[in-house]
Protein backbone atom coordinates (compact mmCIF):
# COMPACT_ATOMS: atom_id res chain seq x y z
CA UNK A 1 0.00 0.00 0.00
CA UNK A 2 1.79 3.28 -0.80
CA UNK A 3 2.41 5.62 1.93
CA UNK A 4 0.04 8.55 2.31
CA UNK A 5 2.89 10.66 4.54
CA UNK A 6 6.07 10.30 2.64
CA UNK A 7 9.03 12.12 4.75
CA UNK A 8 12.41 11.69 2.17
CA UNK A 9 15.96 12.30 3.89
CA UNK A 10 14.88 15.19 6.00
CA UNK A 11 17.18 16.98 7.87
CA UNK A 12 17.01 20.38 9.66
CA UNK A 13 19.69 22.19 11.51
CA UNK A 14 18.37 25.34 13.86
CA UNK A 15 22.08 27.38 13.83
CA UNK A 16 24.49 24.25 15.83
CA UNK A 17 21.96 22.24 16.26
CA UNK A 18 21.34 19.46 14.00
CA UNK A 19 17.62 19.02 14.90
CA UNK A 20 16.76 15.96 12.13
CA UNK A 21 19.44 13.94 9.98
CA UNK A 22 18.14 12.56 6.98
CA UNK A 23 14.81 11.30 8.42
CA UNK A 24 12.70 9.01 6.07
CA UNK A 25 9.69 7.08 7.15
CA UNK A 26 6.37 6.61 5.52
CA UNK A 27 2.76 6.05 7.28
CA UNK A 28 0.51 4.67 4.78
CA UNK A 29 -3.64 4.70 5.07
CA UNK A 30 -5.15 2.71 7.72
CA UNK A 31 -1.99 3.05 9.96
CA UNK A 32 -1.84 4.75 13.18
CA UNK A 33 1.77 5.25 13.35
CA UNK A 34 3.42 6.84 16.45
CA UNK A 35 6.87 8.92 16.53
CA UNK A 36 8.45 8.22 19.62
CA UNK A 37 11.69 9.57 21.43
CA UNK A 38 12.68 11.58 24.21
CA UNK A 39 12.73 14.92 24.41
CA UNK A 40 14.62 17.15 22.13
CA UNK A 41 14.80 13.96 19.32
CA UNK A 42 13.42 16.19 16.38
CA UNK A 43 10.03 15.24 16.89
CA UNK A 44 8.13 17.99 16.59
CA UNK A 45 10.79 19.66 14.32
CA UNK A 46 10.07 16.82 11.79
CA UNK A 47 6.22 17.08 12.66
CA UNK A 48 6.34 21.28 11.70
CA UNK A 49 8.14 19.94 8.40
CA UNK A 50 5.49 16.97 7.52
CA UNK A 51 2.80 20.15 7.35
CA UNK A 52 4.83 22.98 5.69
CA UNK A 53 5.72 24.84 8.63
CA UNK A 54 9.24 24.30 8.63
CA UNK A 55 11.29 24.68 5.59
CA UNK A 56 13.96 20.94 4.95
CA UNK A 57 17.29 21.77 4.64
CA UNK A 58 17.55 18.16 2.46
CA UNK A 59 15.53 15.72 1.56
CA UNK A 60 11.19 16.24 1.07
CA UNK A 61 7.58 15.56 2.11
CA UNK A 62 4.62 14.61 0.45
CA UNK A 63 0.85 14.05 1.07
CA UNK A 64 -0.37 11.62 -1.24
CA UNK A 65 1.83 12.10 -3.64
CA UNK A 66 1.84 15.84 -3.45
CA UNK A 67 4.86 17.79 -2.25
CA UNK A 68 4.71 20.06 1.02
CA UNK A 69 5.17 23.73 1.23
CA UNK A 70 4.04 25.94 3.18
CA UNK A 71 0.18 26.61 3.07
CA UNK A 72 0.33 23.94 0.13
CA UNK A 73 -3.74 23.10 -1.10
CA UNK A 74 -2.81 19.42 -0.44
CA UNK A 75 -3.17 20.34 3.59
CA UNK A 76 -7.26 20.63 2.93
CA UNK A 77 -6.83 17.06 3.26
CA UNK A 78 -4.61 17.19 6.44
CA UNK A 79 -5.68 17.42 10.56
CA UNK A 80 -3.29 19.22 12.66
CA UNK A 81 -2.41 19.54 16.38
CA UNK A 82 1.27 20.92 16.48
CA UNK A 83 3.25 23.07 19.46
CA UNK A 84 -0.18 23.08 21.52
CA UNK A 85 -3.26 24.36 21.05
CA UNK A 86 -3.75 27.97 20.03
CA UNK A 87 -7.01 30.44 19.23
CA UNK A 88 -8.17 33.95 19.87
CA UNK A 89 -8.45 34.37 23.01
CA UNK A 90 -11.18 37.19 23.00
CA UNK A 91 -13.76 34.89 20.41
CA UNK A 92 -15.56 32.14 21.87
CA UNK A 93 -14.53 28.49 20.91
CA UNK A 94 -17.68 28.16 18.02
CA UNK A 95 -16.00 31.26 16.51
CA UNK A 96 -12.89 30.11 16.65
CA UNK A 97 -13.61 27.32 14.89
CA UNK A 98 -15.22 28.76 12.28
CA UNK A 99 -12.71 31.64 11.57
CA UNK A 100 -10.17 29.07 11.58
CA UNK A 101 -12.16 27.16 9.13
CA UNK A 102 -13.35 29.99 6.73
CA UNK A 103 -9.98 31.88 6.44
CA UNK A 104 -9.21 28.88 4.17
CA UNK A 105 -11.90 29.91 1.75
CA UNK A 106 -14.30 27.42 3.07
CA UNK A 107 -18.18 27.37 3.42
CA UNK A 108 -19.29 26.88 7.29
CA UNK A 109 -20.24 24.45 8.52
CA UNK A 110 -17.08 21.80 7.75
CA UNK A 111 -18.59 18.34 7.24
CA UNK A 112 -17.19 16.66 10.38
CA UNK A 113 -18.01 19.68 12.71
CA UNK A 114 -20.79 17.39 14.77
CA UNK A 115 -18.80 14.37 15.38
CA UNK A 116 -15.79 16.80 16.06
CA UNK A 117 -18.01 18.65 18.95
CA UNK A 118 -19.51 15.94 20.29
CA UNK A 119 -15.44 14.46 21.23
CA UNK A 120 -14.79 17.71 22.66
CA UNK A 121 -17.45 17.71 24.86
CA UNK A 122 -17.18 21.26 25.71
CA UNK A 123 -21.31 21.63 25.53
CA UNK A 124 -22.45 24.86 26.24
CA UNK A 125 -18.71 26.02 26.72
CA UNK A 126 -18.35 26.29 23.29
CA UNK A 127 -19.74 29.43 23.07
CA UNK A 128 -17.60 31.26 26.25
CA UNK A 129 -14.69 33.01 24.91
CA UNK A 130 -11.66 31.00 24.73
CA UNK A 131 -9.43 33.30 27.36
CA UNK A 132 -11.45 31.46 29.77
CA UNK A 133 -11.00 27.61 28.68
CA UNK A 134 -9.04 25.11 30.77
CA UNK A 135 -5.51 23.61 29.14
CA UNK A 136 -8.10 20.70 28.88
CA UNK A 137 -10.76 22.54 27.19
CA UNK A 138 -8.43 24.48 24.94
CA UNK A 139 -6.91 21.21 23.92
CA UNK A 140 -10.23 19.48 23.30
CA UNK A 141 -11.18 22.58 21.01
CA UNK A 142 -7.99 22.21 19.14
CA UNK A 143 -8.36 18.65 18.68
CA UNK A 144 -11.98 19.53 16.98
CA UNK A 145 -10.53 21.70 14.81
CA UNK A 146 -8.24 19.08 13.24
CA UNK A 147 -10.87 16.72 13.21
CA UNK A 148 -14.12 18.90 11.75
CA UNK A 149 -12.53 18.57 8.47
CA UNK A 150 -12.66 14.93 8.46
CA UNK A 151 -9.33 14.81 7.36
CA UNK A 152 -7.84 11.69 5.31
CA UNK A 153 -4.49 12.47 6.88
CA UNK A 154 -3.92 13.35 10.78
CA UNK A 155 -0.65 14.68 12.09
CA UNK A 156 -1.12 15.00 15.88
CA UNK A 157 1.83 16.02 18.42
CA UNK A 158 0.99 14.93 21.91
CA UNK A 159 -2.67 14.91 21.25
CA UNK A 160 -3.71 13.22 24.79
CA UNK A 161 -2.00 16.05 26.81
CA UNK A 162 -3.93 17.50 29.30
CA UNK A 163 -7.16 14.86 28.50
CA UNK A 164 -8.42 12.53 31.44
CA UNK A 165 -8.94 9.36 31.10
CA UNK A 166 -12.44 9.06 29.62
CA UNK A 167 -11.46 11.77 27.32
CA UNK A 168 -8.52 9.83 26.61
CA UNK A 169 -10.54 6.47 25.88
CA UNK A 170 -12.73 8.15 23.54
CA UNK A 171 -9.62 9.84 21.42
CA UNK A 172 -8.10 6.51 20.80
CA UNK A 173 -11.73 5.17 19.61
CA UNK A 174 -12.14 7.89 17.95
CA UNK A 175 -8.75 8.31 16.12
CA UNK A 176 -9.15 3.83 15.35
CA UNK A 177 -12.19 4.75 13.75
CA UNK A 178 -10.46 7.54 11.22
CA UNK A 179 -7.79 4.72 10.60
CA UNK A 180 -10.40 1.93 9.98
CA UNK A 181 -12.09 4.39 7.37
CA UNK A 182 -8.79 4.91 5.26
CA UNK A 183 -6.76 7.83 7.20
CA UNK A 184 -3.09 7.81 7.81
CA UNK A 185 -2.36 8.98 11.19
CA UNK A 186 0.58 10.23 12.83
CA UNK A 187 0.97 11.00 16.58
CA UNK A 188 4.02 11.92 18.88
CA UNK A 189 3.39 11.34 22.21
CA UNK A 190 5.15 10.02 25.74
CA UNK A 191 2.53 8.24 27.28
CA UNK A 192 4.13 4.85 25.98
CA UNK A 193 1.00 2.54 27.40
CA UNK A 194 -1.53 4.70 25.50
CA UNK A 195 0.62 4.22 22.05
CA UNK A 196 0.80 0.72 23.02
CA UNK A 197 -3.15 0.24 22.47
CA UNK A 198 -3.64 2.39 19.89
CA UNK A 199 -0.65 2.79 17.51
CA UNK A 200 -0.09 0.14 14.55
CA UNK A 201 3.31 1.47 13.65
CA UNK A 202 6.06 3.13 15.44
CA UNK A 203 8.98 5.63 13.95
CA UNK A 204 11.24 5.77 17.16
CA UNK A 205 13.89 8.79 16.80
CA UNK A 206 17.02 9.72 18.82
CA UNK A 207 19.39 13.21 18.72
CA UNK A 208 17.60 13.52 15.48
CA UNK A 209 18.05 10.38 13.91
CA UNK A 210 15.64 7.34 12.97
CA UNK A 211 16.56 4.65 15.45
CA UNK A 212 13.66 2.01 14.31
CA UNK A 213 10.79 2.18 12.20
CA UNK A 214 8.28 -0.95 11.63
CA UNK A 215 5.01 -2.45 12.62
CA UNK A 216 4.54 -2.44 16.57
CA UNK A 217 4.44 -5.94 17.55
CA UNK A 218 8.02 -6.46 14.56
CA UNK A 219 9.62 -3.83 17.15
CA UNK A 220 7.99 -5.22 20.23
CA UNK A 221 9.82 -8.37 19.30
CA UNK A 222 10.63 -10.55 22.61
CA UNK A 223 10.12 -7.04 25.08
CA UNK A 224 6.76 -7.16 27.44
CA UNK A 225 5.60 -3.92 27.19
CA UNK A 226 6.56 -0.89 24.67
CA UNK A 227 8.27 1.41 27.52
CA UNK A 228 10.76 -1.63 27.75
CA UNK A 229 11.21 -1.95 23.77
CA UNK A 230 11.98 1.83 23.36
CA UNK A 231 14.22 1.97 26.45
CA UNK A 232 15.96 -0.80 25.29
CA UNK A 233 16.19 1.21 21.63
CA UNK A 234 17.32 4.70 23.18
CA UNK A 235 19.97 3.10 25.08
CA UNK A 236 21.04 1.23 22.31
CA UNK A 237 21.32 4.25 20.33
CA UNK A 238 22.64 6.28 23.00
CA UNK A 239 25.95 3.60 23.53
CA UNK A 240 25.99 3.95 19.55
CA UNK A 241 26.87 7.42 19.40
CA UNK A 242 29.43 7.37 22.52
CA UNK B 1 -9.35 35.63 4.92
CA UNK B 2 -9.97 39.24 4.94
CA UNK B 3 -12.66 38.86 6.64
CA UNK B 4 -10.72 36.85 9.51
CA UNK B 5 -8.57 39.86 10.26
CA UNK B 6 -11.47 42.19 10.38
CA UNK B 7 -13.49 39.95 13.16
CA UNK B 8 -10.44 39.59 15.03
CA UNK B 9 -9.18 43.16 15.08
CA UNK B 10 -11.37 45.76 14.93
CA UNK B 11 -14.63 43.96 16.92
CA UNK B 12 -12.16 44.38 20.27
CA UNK B 13 -12.02 46.44 22.78
CA UNK B 14 -9.06 48.20 22.69
CA UNK B 15 -10.09 49.03 19.11
CA UNK B 16 -13.08 50.64 20.06
CA UNK B 17 -11.73 52.12 22.81
CA UNK B 18 -8.93 53.40 20.66
CA UNK B 19 -11.64 54.65 18.41
CA UNK B 20 -13.47 56.33 21.11
CA UNK B 21 -10.37 58.20 22.20
CA UNK B 22 -9.78 59.39 18.71
CA UNK B 23 -13.61 60.68 18.51
CA UNK B 24 -13.35 62.20 22.20
CA UNK B 25 -10.88 65.01 21.02
CA UNK B 26 -13.63 66.80 18.18
CA UNK B 27 -16.20 66.49 20.77
CA UNK B 28 -14.20 68.13 23.68
CA UNK B 29 -12.98 70.63 21.56
CA UNK B 30 -16.09 71.28 20.36
CA UNK B 31 -17.39 71.66 23.81
CA UNK B 32 -14.59 74.05 24.69
CA UNK B 33 -15.32 76.60 22.34
CA UNK B 34 -19.00 76.29 22.15
CA UNK B 35 -19.39 80.11 23.74
CA UNK B 36 -17.33 81.42 20.50
CA UNK B 37 -19.64 79.87 18.35
CA UNK B 38 -19.69 81.62 15.42
CA UNK B 39 -17.07 83.99 16.08
CA UNK B 40 -13.28 83.96 15.75
CA UNK B 41 -11.62 81.26 18.37
CA UNK B 42 -9.49 84.30 20.24
CA UNK B 43 -7.15 85.54 17.95
CA UNK B 44 -5.74 82.26 16.15
CA UNK B 45 -5.78 82.11 12.83
CA UNK B 46 -6.19 79.57 10.57
CA UNK B 47 -8.36 76.17 10.88
CA UNK B 48 -8.31 76.70 14.61
CA UNK B 49 -9.30 80.36 14.79
CA UNK B 50 -11.85 79.67 12.19
CA UNK B 51 -13.34 76.66 13.46
CA UNK B 52 -16.17 78.06 15.47
CA UNK B 53 -17.87 79.47 12.08
CA UNK B 54 -19.41 75.74 11.07
CA UNK B 55 -19.19 72.52 11.78
CA UNK B 56 -17.30 71.69 8.61
CA UNK B 57 -14.75 74.09 10.27
CA UNK B 58 -14.66 72.50 13.04
CA UNK B 59 -14.22 68.87 11.41
CA UNK B 60 -11.14 69.87 9.49
CA UNK B 61 -9.64 72.35 12.27
CA UNK B 62 -10.04 68.68 14.56
CA UNK B 63 -8.30 66.76 11.92
CA UNK B 64 -5.53 69.13 11.57
CA UNK B 65 -5.24 69.25 16.05
CA UNK B 66 -4.79 65.58 15.46
CA UNK B 67 -2.99 64.16 12.42
CA UNK B 68 0.34 64.86 13.46
CA UNK B 69 0.50 62.37 16.84
CA UNK B 70 -2.80 60.81 18.27
CA UNK B 71 -4.16 60.05 14.56
CA UNK B 72 -0.78 57.98 13.86
CA UNK B 73 -0.52 56.46 17.01
CA UNK B 74 -3.99 55.31 16.39
CA UNK B 75 -3.04 53.63 13.42
CA UNK B 76 -0.12 52.35 14.39
CA UNK B 77 -1.71 50.40 17.12
CA UNK B 78 -4.16 49.06 14.69
CA UNK B 79 -1.35 48.67 11.81
CA UNK B 80 0.78 46.94 14.08
CA UNK B 81 -1.67 44.66 15.80
CA UNK B 82 -2.73 43.02 12.94
CA UNK B 83 0.22 42.36 11.31
CA UNK B 84 1.50 40.71 14.78
CA UNK B 85 -1.55 39.09 16.66
CA UNK B 86 -1.61 36.00 15.31
CA UNK B 87 1.60 35.44 15.83
CA UNK B 88 1.60 36.68 19.53
CA UNK B 89 -1.72 34.16 19.69
CA UNK B 90 0.18 30.86 18.30
CA UNK B 91 -2.59 30.63 15.56
CA UNK B 92 -0.12 31.85 12.67
CA UNK B 93 0.78 27.96 12.19
CA UNK B 94 -3.17 27.20 12.53
CA UNK B 95 -3.94 29.64 9.28
CA UNK B 96 -1.37 28.03 7.75
CA UNK B 97 -1.68 24.36 7.72
CA UNK B 98 -5.65 25.71 7.86
CA UNK B 99 -4.35 25.94 4.76
CA UNK B 100 -3.61 29.95 4.18
CA UNK B 101 -0.55 30.76 1.43
CA UNK B 102 1.64 33.89 2.64
CA UNK B 103 0.35 36.04 -0.65
CA UNK B 104 -3.16 35.26 1.07
CA UNK B 105 -2.25 36.37 4.40
CA UNK B 106 -0.11 39.51 3.01
CA UNK B 107 -3.14 40.67 1.16
CA UNK B 108 -5.04 40.31 4.02
CA UNK B 109 -3.80 41.74 6.49
CA UNK B 110 -2.98 45.07 3.70
CA UNK B 111 -6.87 45.16 3.25
CA UNK B 112 -7.43 45.23 7.01
CA UNK B 113 -4.85 47.64 7.67
CA UNK B 114 -5.91 50.02 5.34
CA UNK B 115 -9.88 48.89 5.96
CA UNK B 116 -8.39 50.15 10.09
CA UNK B 117 -6.86 53.49 8.95
CA UNK B 118 -10.19 54.45 6.86
CA UNK B 119 -12.24 53.79 9.54
CA UNK B 120 -9.85 55.44 12.13
CA UNK B 121 -10.06 58.75 10.27
CA UNK B 122 -13.61 58.45 9.68
CA UNK B 123 -13.55 58.08 13.51
CA UNK B 124 -12.45 61.66 13.32
CA UNK B 125 -14.39 63.40 10.88
CA UNK B 126 -17.76 61.34 11.52
CA UNK B 127 -17.17 63.27 15.38
CA UNK B 128 -16.08 66.23 14.35
CA UNK B 129 -18.67 66.68 12.01
CA UNK B 130 -21.29 65.73 14.48
CA UNK B 131 -19.67 67.79 17.57
CA UNK B 132 -19.91 70.44 14.49
CA UNK B 133 -23.06 70.65 13.54
CA UNK B 134 -24.54 70.38 17.34
CA UNK B 135 -22.59 72.93 18.95
CA UNK B 136 -21.92 75.22 15.89
CA UNK B 137 -24.03 74.53 12.93
CA UNK B 138 -24.22 74.02 9.04
CA UNK B 139 -22.75 77.21 7.56
CA UNK B 140 -20.76 77.90 4.66
CA UNK B 141 -16.86 77.36 5.24
CA UNK B 142 -15.10 80.00 6.64
CA UNK B 143 -11.59 80.99 5.79
CA UNK B 144 -10.19 83.92 8.23
CA UNK B 145 -8.97 87.26 5.81
CA UNK B 146 -11.00 85.87 2.60
CA UNK B 147 -14.32 85.18 1.02
CA UNK B 148 -16.54 82.47 2.86
CA UNK B 149 -15.80 78.82 -0.34
CA UNK B 150 -18.75 78.30 -2.04
CA UNK B 151 -19.91 74.32 -1.75
CA UNK B 152 -18.73 73.11 -4.65
CA UNK B 153 -15.21 74.75 -3.66
CA UNK B 154 -15.38 73.62 0.56
CA UNK B 155 -16.54 69.87 -1.52
CA UNK B 156 -13.37 69.62 -3.44
CA UNK B 157 -10.99 71.07 -0.84
CA UNK B 158 -12.32 68.75 2.07
CA UNK B 159 -12.09 65.89 0.04
CA UNK B 160 -8.89 66.86 -1.40
CA UNK B 161 -7.64 67.10 2.46
CA UNK B 162 -8.96 64.01 3.78
CA UNK B 163 -7.54 62.05 0.60
CA UNK B 164 -4.37 63.66 0.75
CA UNK B 165 -4.53 62.63 5.21
CA UNK B 166 -5.62 59.21 4.15
CA UNK B 167 -2.68 58.47 2.38
CA UNK B 168 -0.27 59.61 5.02
CA UNK B 169 -2.14 57.82 7.53
CA UNK B 170 -1.87 54.56 4.99
CA UNK B 171 2.07 54.96 4.85
CA UNK B 172 2.13 55.41 8.17
CA UNK B 173 0.36 52.33 8.51
CA UNK B 174 2.43 50.47 6.21
CA UNK B 175 5.41 51.34 8.46
CA UNK B 176 3.41 49.83 11.70
CA UNK B 177 2.64 46.88 9.69
CA UNK B 178 6.20 46.21 8.44
CA UNK B 179 7.33 46.50 11.83
CA UNK B 180 4.63 44.15 12.97
CA UNK B 181 6.11 41.28 10.58
CA UNK B 182 9.63 42.26 11.29
CA UNK B 183 9.96 42.49 15.45
CA UNK B 184 9.20 38.90 17.38
CA UNK B 185 6.15 40.86 19.28
CA UNK B 186 3.17 43.41 18.47
CA UNK B 187 4.08 45.51 21.72
CA UNK B 188 7.36 46.26 20.24
CA UNK B 189 6.27 46.87 16.70
CA UNK B 190 3.88 49.68 17.83
CA UNK B 191 6.80 50.98 20.60
CA UNK B 192 8.83 51.30 17.76
CA UNK B 193 6.27 52.70 15.16
CA UNK B 194 5.13 55.48 18.67
CA UNK B 195 8.99 56.42 18.50
CA UNK B 196 9.41 56.79 14.93
CA UNK B 197 6.35 59.48 14.97
CA UNK B 198 7.60 60.89 17.74
CA UNK B 199 11.54 60.70 16.79
CA UNK B 200 10.29 61.98 12.99
CA UNK B 201 7.94 64.47 14.79
CA UNK B 202 10.84 66.17 16.30
CA UNK B 203 13.11 65.84 12.96
CA UNK B 204 10.63 67.77 11.02
CA UNK B 205 11.30 70.53 13.42
CA UNK B 206 15.02 71.43 13.24
CA UNK B 207 15.97 73.30 10.74
CA UNK B 208 19.22 71.88 10.38
CA UNK B 209 18.12 68.82 9.74
CA UNK B 210 15.97 69.34 6.78
CA UNK B 211 17.81 67.24 4.23
CA UNK B 212 16.60 64.10 6.46
CA UNK B 213 13.39 65.49 7.31
CA UNK B 214 11.90 65.86 3.45
CA UNK B 215 12.99 61.81 3.62
CA UNK B 216 10.13 61.35 6.53
CA UNK B 217 6.65 60.58 5.36
CA UNK B 218 6.13 62.97 8.66
CA UNK B 219 7.54 66.42 7.03
CA UNK B 220 4.34 65.93 4.51
CA UNK B 221 1.43 64.98 7.05
CA UNK B 222 -0.27 68.92 7.38
CA UNK B 223 0.59 70.36 3.88
CA UNK B 224 -2.98 69.60 2.78
CA UNK B 225 -3.91 72.41 5.51
CA UNK B 226 -2.86 75.63 3.34
CA UNK B 227 -6.31 74.51 0.97
CA UNK B 228 -7.94 76.47 3.64
CA UNK B 229 -5.73 79.55 3.78
CA UNK B 230 -5.83 82.65 1.71
CA UNK B 231 -2.15 81.80 0.51
CA UNK B 232 -3.22 78.27 -0.88
CA UNK B 233 -1.91 74.93 -0.36
CA UNK B 234 1.78 73.97 -1.59
CA UNK B 235 4.42 70.70 -1.69
CA UNK B 236 0.88 68.34 -1.76
CA UNK B 237 2.12 66.88 -4.65
CA UNK B 238 5.51 66.05 -3.68
CA UNK B 239 3.75 64.77 -0.37
CA UNK B 240 1.68 62.09 -2.43
CA UNK B 241 4.78 61.10 -3.80
CA UNK B 242 6.78 60.60 -0.74
CA UNK B 243 3.66 59.12 0.79
CA UNK B 244 3.07 56.67 -2.23
CA UNK B 245 7.03 55.84 -2.25
CA UNK B 246 6.65 54.68 1.39
CA UNK B 247 3.75 52.59 0.72
CA UNK B 248 5.73 50.98 -1.97
CA UNK B 249 8.28 50.38 0.19
CA UNK B 250 6.22 48.91 3.05
CA UNK B 251 4.50 46.72 0.78
CA UNK B 252 7.73 45.05 -0.37
CA UNK B 253 9.44 45.11 2.63
CA UNK B 254 6.12 43.11 4.32
CA UNK B 255 6.20 40.56 1.64
CA UNK B 256 10.09 40.11 1.58
CA UNK B 257 9.93 39.30 5.50
CA UNK B 258 7.10 36.86 4.80
CA UNK B 259 8.47 35.32 2.07
CA UNK B 260 12.22 34.86 4.05
CA UNK B 261 10.79 33.95 7.14
CA UNK B 262 10.42 30.53 8.13
CA UNK B 263 7.34 30.43 10.67
CA UNK B 264 8.96 27.86 13.04
CA UNK B 265 11.77 29.27 13.55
Amino acid sequence: MPDIILADALSKRYGRQQAVQRLSFGVAAGQICALLGPNGAGKTSTMRMLVGLSRPDTGSVRIAGVPVRLGAPVLRRVGVLIDGPAFIPHRTGAANLRLLWTAAGRSWPPPGLTEALDLAGLGPAIDRKVKGYSMGMKQRLMLAQALMRQPDVLILDEPATGLDPAEVRALRQHLAARAAAGAAVLISSHQLAEVQMLASHLVVMNRGQLVAEGALDDLLGGAGTLEDAYLAMIEGHDRAAL
Amino acid sequence: MLRFELTTQLIRLRTLIALICLAAVPVAAGLSFASSAGHRNGSQDGLFGASPYSALNHTMASLEFICPLLLPIVVALLAATIASADRDWGILRYLYVAPVTRDRLLAAKLGAAALATVVALAAVLAAGLVAGVVIFGWHPFHIIGAADLTTGETAGRVLAAVGYTLLCMLAMAGIALTLGLLLPRGAEALAVAIAFVVLASILNGQHTLHAVAVALPVHYWQNWVGLFDPAGASGMGLGVVVQLGWIAGCVASCWTILARRDPAA
